[in-house]
């Protein structure tokens, strides 16, 4: 879900060694040198800001809390890092990646242009590239003014499955997520339940979050009885029912997300939710594709719209970004594949008011596990 | 002068350069350093990426994503149009030509912030326009009366979070659960955002995020509190000791209180932002200090902030801005003594023709919190 980017992710960041420890990011530079070797890249730059950031935080753990960071991937010898902080604020930066070398980015000559001039120059005139779809085009600019006429670029997420499994360890990790968020959602929705305006109990999931360490909290919420969703607004006195929110919270890297729905008394909005997640989950097997996943859910719906919130899609893969692809939408092909985490969320909306309902599942061997779900909370 | 003339005065910018027309982007994040070009002339800051078009005869769009957002975007846009989109690129083609401005002489502001696929399919849609980045940072270099007020009770704010930390900080705590609490409660006051620093050491370098760190006996917890109220963010840097402060704390913090108060006598209308950074290194150089005025054991003595104008930018020796009446910015003297390690103190000012007016109540102290 798209939120207000705040202007810094205030959480706690780290890197958990005990976690994702230092062979797990050998296993992922590994994947790179592959690439490099497989299409003759001599190095890869890897982009990342504090929007989007998903192939940066794979390959080094590292998140920017605000601005960009950009990993410089050699095929032979050491990464450096460069942050968009100042030099002052390196120390603190190192403690997010297992990268020794890393610099501020502010200081373009001694950060990226020596760093170029350490690649041997009888070496592959070409570098890959992950994350430049996002990067600012003055950033981009200035790597290639660097580059001049010695190296081209060339872009290496075409060349990645678009679909890679998580690691068991991954999984692991995304509990964790998805029980934070189901906690956090418990806090919103016993909040609206004990008196609190819509604003108010968003806040008090907010609050839960970032009290168990969330590194990242978003959050949308509804002034009009969930017919739409709105980022915070200070508008404390409204106090609609149903009650209808959005919470998304981010541990350790990964994100959850949850859409709840509360209510007085039962509603029929809220009934036709409820199916259609039902519909999507019961849908919801490894090798079926999107669209069918889709079709059962708008069928649970019947005539009722699905919520425009949710963009003409009833989920998608959830990962290092709330969004991995996978989109669930009506012409949909994707395959829902082994080794992934998804995120279901099914909403009906009508002229007086709407409802949404949703879980996260991840595909495993063993079948389809949900890691939580809107009708817990 | 208020918000709304923005879109006259833009018409007015495009006759006197020749121009049929301007796009304004941005791109969907918020920093508190930088001027959002889309929230200065349709007052919306979107959640994803936008852009506002405006003619020479000041018809203006403004255009966000994702197309879900659009009611709440024109509540509030001053545009007379306002379109909801997940194709960004499309919709601006559309609206050139609905325009008549597809093929016509156009400027854009910060199309270089987005990201590179995106700016290439608007650079196709723009085809050959000229970047004129600084508009919209000159257009809103002085805050309006609204503005301004926004600017007040967003110190206000800041102020009470602070308050708030005085009540909340003590040994055992972690940094995060600090800073989480002092997000919260400001969020509760009204502010939509935070640029939020809390950091703690017993000899601290510099400010930074909060980590996991416990809060100890002695700790010097320095924090940047910098709300954000219906765009206008403001910031106060603050020092507060857990416990009794050392005596050489005590001794020189009101060297950083000094050299505040010339910054802010010297912050008059037409000096330049030199003027006030050499007052402020000034005060410390004749303390003893003055190879200590440089980086790592500053940055900078202040700096402008979102989201409307970051004008007059960062405040350094270097800088010959001239302050004019209405500019708002931080001043903050922050800076790393021998002594004492980093403190800080800091507010945010408005020029006036006496110098520069805190927005705050009170002026950074010395706090301490009970050990």
């Amino acid at each position: 879900m798209r939120t207000v980017q705040p202007a810094i992710m205030i959480g706690s960041y780290g890197w958990d060694e005990d976690r994702l420890p230092r062979d797990e990011f050998q296993l992922r530079t590994a994947e790179l040198h592959r690439l490099m070797d497989a299409n003759g890249w001599q190095a890869m730059l890897i982009h990342g800001d504090a929007r989007e950031h998903r192939a940066l935080a794979y390959y080094t753990n590292f998140v920017p809390r605000l601005r960009w960071a950009m990993a410089l991937v050699p095929r032979t010898g050491e990464p450096r890092l460069l942050v968009s902080m100042s030099a002052r604020d390196v120390p603190w930066m190192k403690l997010m990646t297992f990268i020794a070398d890393v610099r501020t980015g502010w200081d373009w000559a001694g950060g990226f242009e020596s760093w170029l001039a350490t690649l041997p120059p009888d070496g592959p005139a070409r570098i890959g590239t992950l994350g430049f779809d996002e990067i600012a085009a003055t950033l981009h600019g200035a790597v290639e003014r660097s580059l001049g006429n010695r190296f081209t670029l060339h872009d290496a997420q075409k060349l990645l499955p678009t679909e890679r499994p998580l690691r068991p360890r991954e999984i692991s990790l995304m509990s964790d997520a998805a029980a934070m968020v189901q906690e956090a959602a418990g806090a919103m929705a016993a909040a609206w339940r004990g008196g609190a305006g819509a604003e108010a109990a968003s806040l008090a999931g907010e609050r839960a979050a970032r009290a168990m360490a969330a590194q990242d909290v978003r959050t949308l919420v509804s002034l009009d009885g969930g017919r739409s969703l709105v980022p915070f607004q200070a508008n404390f006195s409204a106090r609609p029912d149903p009650f209808v929110g959005y919470l998304a919270v981010k541990q350790a890297g990964f994100w959850a997300e949850l859409f709840v729905t509360a209510a007085t008394r039962p509603g029929a909005l809220h009934e036709r939710a409820l199916a259609g997640l039902a519909a999507a989950h019961a849908a919801f097997a490894p090798g079926v594709e999107g669209g069918a996943v889709f079709a059962a859910s708008c069928a649970a719906l019947g005539t009722t719209a699905l919520h425009p919130v949710l963009g003409q899609s009833v989920g998608r893969r959830v990962g290092l970004s709330l969004d991995e692809g996978g989109a669930l939408t009506r012409d949909s092909r994707h395959k829902i594949a082994l080794g992934s985490v998804y995120a279901l969320h099914v909403g009906a909306v009508e002229a007086g008011g709407g409802a949404l309902a949703s879980a996260m599942v991840a595909v495993g061997p063993r079948g389809v596990r949900v890691l939580c779900r809107s009708d817990d909370v | 002068m208020n918000e709304a003339t923005r879109l006259t005065q833009t018409a007015a910018y495009l006759e006197a350069h020749g121009l049929d027309g301007l796009v304004a982007f941005n791109d969907g994040q918020n920093s508190f350093l930088a001027s959002n070009a889309v929230f200065v002339l349709a007052g919306v800051r979107a959640l994803g990426e936008s852009a506002v078009v405006i003619d020479r005869a000041g018809g203006a769009t403004m255009i966000v994503t994702p197309a879900w957002d659009r009611e709440r975007a024109a509540a509030t846009a001053r545009t007379e149009r306002t379109v909801g989109t997940d194709d960004l690129a499309a919709a601006l083609a559309a609206d050139l030509a609905a325009r008549g401005l597809t093929g016509r002489r156009l400027a854009t502001v910060s199309l270089g912030t987005l990201g590179l696929a995106l700016a290439r399919r608007l650079g196709a849609v723009l085809g050959a326009a000229e970047p004129h980045d600084n508009f919209t940072r000159d257009l809103a270099r002085v805050r309006t009366p609204a503005e301004l007020a926004a600017a007040r009770k967003a110190a206000w704010i800041a102020e009470r979070g602070y308050e708030r930390m005085l009540g909340l900080a003590r040994p055992g705590m972690r940094e995060f659960e600090l800073a989480a609490e002092l997000y919260c409660h400001m969020k509760e006051l009204g502010a939509e955002d935070n640029f939020l620093l809390v950091s703690a050491s017993q000899h601290n370098l510099a400010v930074r995020a909060a980590g996991r760190r416990v809060l100890d006996d002695g700790d010097i917890i320095l924090s940047e509190i910098t709300p954000c109220y219906r765009g206008q963010y403001a910031q106060i840097c603050r020092t507060t000791v857990i416990g009794v402060p050392a005596p050489a704390l005590a001794d020189k913090y009101p060297l950083l209180q000094q050299a505040m108060r010339h910054g802010q006598a010297a912050a008059v209308p037409g000096a330049t932002i030199g003027d006030v950074a050499r007052a402020i290194d000034g005060c410390l150089a004749a303390a003893g200090y003055g190879a200590f005025c440089k980086p790592p054991f500053m940055r900078v003595r202040g700096h402008g902030l979102g989201i409307t104008s970051d004008r007059p930018g960062d405040v350094t020796t270097d800088s010959d801005v001239r302050l004019e009446a209405g500019m708002v910015f931080v001043m903050h003297p922050n800076q790393y003594l021998p002594e004492t390690g980093y403190l800080m103190c800091g507010e945010p000012v408005v020029i006036t023709p006496a110098g520069a007016e805190a927005l705050t109540e009170h002026m950074a102290t010395l706090d301490a919190v009970g050990g």
